[in-house]
């Protein structure tokens, strides 16, 4: 059986690809994958603790953070596209105040 | 003179490197730590019932005939869950609804005016069902486009078969 320190490692490699994602990309749409990458790195650590404690609390949790991803991509994805109907553009630096 | 790319030193490469530190810091953090051995689950355990069974509060003492896996009662946050994604499916739509409050004339149109669109920037008047089959012939849209945004409100009928 994997021991756990390797899914907690795989889990912060993910959670930091994502973050340099939300650092360097100015595409809205990629911030949104690189959000999703941090959460999924969590659910990866929801898993391998539920196999570590031998229940299945983990993974019931990780169900309901896909739940709000899922959630969170919605909303995003309308976002979004409000952003390129005022702006023409999904960088989200060219939205610098909150109307227009 | 070489045309191989070259890395530019400067702050720029901070975000990057920020996380990479952020990746260290956990790595020797991890290591450093004792975590128990993983318990696993039973043999033939069915661990997709057990979610379900977690999900909706169901006690596992009385299911028999399975092997089942503890867990806790989940059944308020599925609640709680279940109207988070509702709002956020209202949140959609509302921020995908454009100003005169259409919203079924974009997933109607199949894409027509974005080609339209591209097509006019590109230089080429036709839209793009036509720009594809080289015919002249007006599609639907432009037939039983109103310009009052209310054209999308029915069924639209493609005569060349499209892709609506």
């Amino acid at each position: 059986m994997v021991p756990a320190e390797w899914y907690v490692i795989l889990s912060a490699a993910v959670f930091c690809i994502g973050l340099v994602g939300i650092l360097t990309r100015k595409n809205a749409l990629l911030f949104l994958m690189s959000v999703e990458l941090m959460l999924n790195a969590a659910n990866i650590n929801f898993v391998a603790f539920s196999q570590v404690w031998g229940n299945v609390t983990g993974q019931t949790f990780g169900l309901f953070v896909q739940a709000l991803a899922a959630a969170e991509v919605a909303v995003g994805i309308g976002i979004i596209l409000v952003l390129y109907r005022n702006f023409k553009d999904i960088d989200v630096t060219s939205a610098a105040t909150m109307r227009w | 003179m070489t045309t191989r790319p070259r890395l530019k030193i400067g702050p720029h490469l901070l975000p990057g490197l920020a996380a990479a530190a952020l990746f260290v810091v956990v790595v020797g953090v991890t290591l450093g730590a004792e975590f128990p051995d993983p318990q696993g689950f039973p043999e033939g355990a069915n661990i997709t019932a057990s979610i379900g069974y977690a999900m909706f509060d169901v006690s596992i003492d009385r299911i028999s005939g399975q092997t089942l896996v503890g867990a806790e009662s989940f059944l308020v946050a599925f609640i709680v869950v279940a109207i988070l994604l509702d709002a956020a499916l209202d949140g959609a739509v509302l921020l995908a609804r454009r100003e005169d409050g259409s919203v079924r004339e974009v997933v109607a149109d199949g894409g027509r005016e974005i080609r339209r669109a591209v097509g006019a920037a590109t230089g080429d008047e036709r839209d793009g069902d036509t720009a594809r089959n080289g015919s002249r012939e007006p599609s639907t849209t432009d037939a039983g486009s109103t310009g009052d945004g209310s054209a999308g409100d029915g069924p639209r009928t493609d005569p060349e078969g499209g892709d609506a």
